[in-house]
């Protein structure tokens, strides 16, 4: 540590751009890494808290996915011996219609029961209001809202709030304001109270609960009043402690988690590539420094323990930074993450504060300084390794001999086989990540041969472009080729990684686009909420009747959706009309006979599966599926499997009526709706908004409108792509100018002689930019022919149980393209600064050598 | 050290070679050094003349430990370098050797203290000894008043004096100079060349000068000449 604190600090200090690029690389990784998983936690964490602020002191939650139950079954649970408590509860989240203020989180509660589950602590003059519940039933516009939520709005008792109801647009009277803090901290503060009778007819429940919130008898376990309750209800209910309904959450966002995993490792490997090239570049520029200390009497273990405690301790401030800074990424990110876990689960939850956990802080640093000493690795055993006659001859260089690069060669090909060997021969998951690594590996040690090989082809080209300085710049790489290795390493990495990305985003988007053709061919469809993933309106049964009556309509086609329980996890179940739907769209069947899977559905003696859910839960034509329904389990088999987007984790599709026959449930999410030949489109809009919409909250979206609102979710996605993009560039950049750094202070003497013998500075930039080129084209060469053979394993492993997504082949040519100009254009920049700095190096100091 | 003492010490020889040769196989084969075969004894001051090429530098850095021969034998303080593993090497060099370069080889970012210290943090030296013991060198070449002065705010003679203490810094029996006044101008390679004979005497210590200068090999009393890799003239004054 010693040597640590009388060498580097100097160093550092003489080279402060370089020592920043340094950092740079671990605090891009850890900033990365600490930011989407800071908001991954957030979101995850604000979506728990808005449950446990609201849960009161309710013990256990009874539900039935999110599909709701009869209201029956609120007797059966207060009549139980060992409930003390227990009061319905319906949960939406409803437009305020005030400008800024977002979305407000209503609680439909009954008051008779509620208050010995939820302290609903008023301002002093209100109690009265609710004290007496019953005032508060007998007007059922009545509201009460936060503190917050009013002080916002300048809201007081007896203000009016306007709220979209399935009626339309409605005013509440607020009859009482919650002090701050407890359960009025929930969703930010936006959490409104009202009437669970008023709240089924607002939100179009009919007379269906959302869930029971409830509270056992003293002395009552809460295991044991599970299972009784579980006896009393059947199957088709979940009740579960308020702490695991977070759980569930996160068992529908693996796709998110799955995504934020592999971005994060990407980001971290990134970092480690250019960790080694800077200690790399280091290693060079300190050849001198290392000789004297070897000559002095250095061990090769202190020269390497130098440089290894140097790496940690760039990777100590480089995480810390990386934390400081990913933490205010994390603000933004959160946002982002928020509104696609709203668009694409809907799930209710307004991140207030962003998540603070120590563990995430300390594993971000961990690994920070765990990838930074794993750069630092191989650099510090050059170091170690340096020729200590050879470094203090000035003007002379040490190479990597071919007995080593032949030795690397053969060990690649080694791997290599053994990738392709696992890939061929291997069963199951595990040889299969195996193959991927090795391969990676295996590509990462042909870099040096083949980025030679590379610049060998090159210098013809260049020799005919610019004589002298394009042989210099191609020399320069062919003459020391470790030299750039590093770089041309993790570019083409990150170029691959960022193909890889491109390539699923392009054929996911193409295959959704082919299914969207197939099946959201209505002319009309209408909605209760912006977000099609919301459950917060549902439309009352005669709407689907009305619409159908609707002058120019030709067809409707009534859909009821909704996770339920299939073997312990939320699944969506889409119920529809099949015989009606089987004659409009067109099934992509991936397994089974068309006519045979629609006719079984139709008669209710069939599900049919998509693709995503059989490739997660493994299931074939004939496996019985065991749905628990408010009516007891229900057994049907799998007669079909098709493709189909609805949901990330699958779907599964059953006949409307069997729906309502066991779920006994007749209301409605969205209703599709064709019209006759030659119908004006905007004219029945127009009715349709008029006859329904007065009465109703409703949404008309044409079949164009709801494709693209199905495209703009699926690109919100792909943000997580360009990241990658923007990760390539910056690394393209550190990486080239590490490299050129180094090749000017190695041809120092040569590039003084050049400019001694009448070279113009004119010339000498040019060779160093086209030596940035030449470094940008064999990255964007090595990149796509890696992309390549990294796509296929990455479609895949989309294959796989994580993710569930059989997608065909697909190279994305116009984002390799892009790529062209963007990487070159990046080489280009990095050049600027070294090529200015080797013109203005002193010539009488580089020409001291000869 | 008494005159008697220092006779004694010259009677074992420090340095000795035996059929020592040495190539390197970059492109083409070069032979560096053939059959040399040489006994230096302790406290002599040695001066190693010839043209460029002729293998001067390659044989400092065979007895100092910073390269291997191809053939013969080298035993530096009674002990065969052959047969010591890199890190024995290391330790002998860091207890035995100093060195003293053509370009000073002074680390740019250290003051003068701080590059005399160098050394002796290496041996794991406390922090105290090792600022009274670079103070001593340091006042030792006359450069008291330039401790915390970094390697380019001094003169050329001025970074040779630094590192001819950083040389000095465990007092070490030999001392291998190459070049030493090479990059000086007359009047300050002599200053320096002064200030080693003066060290010679007064501690002992066995110089080697690598030189082109004929008046650093005239002021050794012993000249050996080199030319083609052969010792060609071993003359003693």
């Amino acid at each position: 540590m010693r040597l640590v604190a009388l060498l580097t600090w100097p160093y550092l200090r003489r080279h402060k751009l370089r020592s920043a690029l340094t950092i740079a690389g671990i605090i891009i990784g850890v900033a990365l890494f600490v930011a989407m998983h800071t908001a991954n936690r957030t979101v995850m964490a604000a979506f728990q808290t808005t449950v446990d602020r609201i849960a009161g002191k309710t013990e256990l939650q009874i539900s039935a996915g999110e599909t709701g139950f009869p209201e029956d079954i609120l007797e059966k649970v207060q009549s139980h011996p060992y409930v003390r408590a227990a009061a319905p509860v319906i949960e939406a989240v409803v437009a305020t219609g005030i400008p800024g203020q977002g979305n407000l989180l209503v609680l439909g509660v009954d008051m008779t029961g509620d208050q010995s589950l939820r302290d609903y602590d008023l301002e002093g003059g209100d109690e009265d209001v609710v004290e007496d519940p019953l005032v508060f039933l007998a007007q059922p516009d009545s509201i009460i809202v936060s503190r917050v939520f009013a002080g916002r709005n300048r809201l007081e008792t007896g203000s009016r709030l306007p709220l979209e109801t399935m009626d339309g647009a409605r005013r509440f009277t607020v009859r009482g304001i919650m002090r701050a803090g407890g359960m009025v901290s929930a969703y930010g503060g936006n959490l409104a109270v009202m009437d669970v009778y008023a709240a089924q007819m607002v939100f179009g429940r009919g007379r269906m609960f959302d869930r029971i919130d409830l509270a056992l008898q003293e002395g009552v376990g809460i295991e044991e009043g599970r299972k009784s309750l579980e006896r009393l209800l059947g199957p088709g209910y979940q009740i579960e402690t308020p702490e695991s309904r977070g759980k569930h959450f996160e068992s529908i966002s693996t796709a998110l988690s799955f995504s934020i995993n592999i971005t994060s490792v990407f980001a971290l490997l990134i970092g480690i590539f250019i960790i080694y090239n800077s200690f790399s570049t280091a290693v060079t520029q300190r050849r001198g420094e290392i000789g004297v200390l070897r000559a002095l009497g250095a061990t090769r273990g202190q020269v390497l323990g130098l440089f290894l405690a140097e790496s940690a301790a760039a990777g100590l401030i480089g995480s810390v930074l990386g934390v400081v800074c990913g933490r205010l990424m994390a603000r933004g990110m959160t946002l982002f993450m928020s509104g696609l876990v709203e668009v694409s689960y809907g799930a209710n939850q307004r991140p207030d504060e962003l998540a603070a956990e120590p563990w995430l802080m300390a594993l971000a640093v961990g690994l920070g300084v765990v990838a930074s000493v794993l750069g630092g690795l191989l650099p510090a055993r050059a170091a170690a390794r340096v020729d200590p006659v050879r470094a203090l001859q000035k003007g002379r260089t040490q190479v990597m001999t071919a007995g080593e690069n032949r030795l690397r060669r053969r060990l690649a090909a080694a791997i290599l086989a053994a990738a392709l060997g696992l890939l061929v021969f291997g069963r199951g998951n595990a040889p299969f990540y195996v193959s991927y690594i090795l391969l990676v590996v295996a590509l990462v040690l042909f870099t040096p041969a083949l980025a030679l090989r590379l610049a060998r082809m090159l210098r013809p080209a260049w020799k005919r472009l610019r004589p002298v300085e394009g042989v210099l710049a191609a020399d320069s790489l062919i003459q020391a080729p470790r030299r750039t290795s590093a770089t041309v390493a993790a570019l083409m990495l990150s170029l691959a990684m960022a193909v890889g990305f491109a390539g699923i985003a392009s054929a996911s988007r193409g295959s959704m686009n082919a299914w969207m053709r197939g099946t959201m061919n209505f002319d009309l469809i209408l909605t209760t909420s912006e977000t099609l993933s919301s459950q917060s309106y549902r439309f009352p049964p005669e709407v689907a009747g009305e619409v159908a009556s609707i002058e120019g309509v030709a067809e409707i086609q009534p859909v009821r959706f909704g996770r339920i329980m299939l073997r312990g996890r939320p699944t969506m179940m889409v119920a529809v009309d099949v015989e009606s739907v089987a004659r409009r769209i067109t099934f992509q069947v991936v397994e089974g006979d068309v006519s045979r899977m629609t006719r079984l559905a139709r008669e209710g003696r069939g599900a049919i599966v998509s693709d995503t859910l059989a490739l997660i839960e493994g299931l074939k034509l004939g496996d019985i599926l065991e749905i628990e329904t408010p009516s007891g389990p229900l057994r049907i088999p799998v007669v079909g499997t098709t493709v189909d987007y609805t949901d990330q984790r699958g779907t599964i599709l059953i006949d409307r009526e069997l729906y309502r026959r066991w779920w006994k449930d007749d209301s409605l999410n969205i209703v599709r709706v064709y019209l006759n030949p030659g119908a004006d489109r905007n004219a029945a809009r127009e009715r349709i908004q008029e006859r329904i919409g007065a009465r109703h909250r409703l949404f008309v979206l044409t079949g164009a409108e709801m494709r693209a609102y199905v495209e703009r979710v699926a690109d919100q996605w792909l943000g997580m792509t360009y990241m990658q993009l923007a990760v390539a560039v910056l690394v393209a950049i550190l990486g080239i100018i590490n490299s050129l750094t180094v090749s000017i202070l190695d041809r120092r003497r040569e590039l003084g002689v050049l400019q001694a013998v009448g070279a113009t500075r004119a010339q000498i930039r040019h060779t160093i930019w086209m030596e940035a080129l030449s470094i940008g084209v064999i990255g964007l060469i090595l990149g796509l022919a890696m992309g390549t053979v990294l796509l296929y394993y990455d479609f895949y492993l989309l294959r796989l149980n994580i993710v569930g997504l059989r997608l065909d082949y697909e190279f994305p040519v116009g984002f390799s393209l892009s790529l062209i100009p963007v990487i070159l254009g990046a080489a280009f920049v990095a050049a600027l600064w070294p090529a200015e700095s080797a013109v203005r190096a002193s010539l009488v100091e580089a020409l001291e050598y000869e | 050290m008494s005159s008697w003492e220092l006779e004694q010490k010259a009677l074992a020889p420090i340095i000795r070679l035996r059929g020592v040769e040495k190539s390197f196989d970059d492109r083409k084969r070069v032979t560096a050094l053939l059959g040399v075969d040489l006994e230096i004894g302790g406290g002599e001051m040695v001066a190693i003349i010839g043209p460029s090429g002729s293998g001067k530098s390659t044989l400092l850095n065979l007895i100092g430990g910073l390269d291997r021969p191809t053939a013969g034998e080298i035993h530096v303080d009674s002990r065969p370098l052959a047969s010591l593993t890199d890190d024995e090497l290391t330790g002998l060099r860091r207890d035995k050797i100093g060195f003293i370069f053509q370009f000073f080889n002074l680390l740019p970012s250290l003051t003068s203290l701080e590059n005399v210290s160098l050394p002796l943090h290496l041996r794991g030296w406390p922090r105290k000894r090792i600022r009274d013991r670079a103070h001593e060198l340091l006042e030792l070449v006359g450069l008291g008043h330039r401790l915390d002065h970094l390697p380019d705010e001094l003169s050329g003679g001025e970074r040779q004096r630094v590192a001819i203490a950083r040389a000095l810094s465990v007092y070490p029996p030999i001392l291998l100079a190459d070049e030493p006044t090479g990059n000086l101008d007359t009047e300050t390679g002599a200053e320096i060349l002064r200030l080693m004979i003066d060290l010679e005497r007064r501690l002992g210590t066995t110089i080697l000068v690598v030189t082109h200068d004929s008046s650093v090999a005239e002021s050794c009393g012993r000249t050996i000449v080199l030319r083609d890799g052969r010792i060609v003239e071993d003359r003693r004054r």
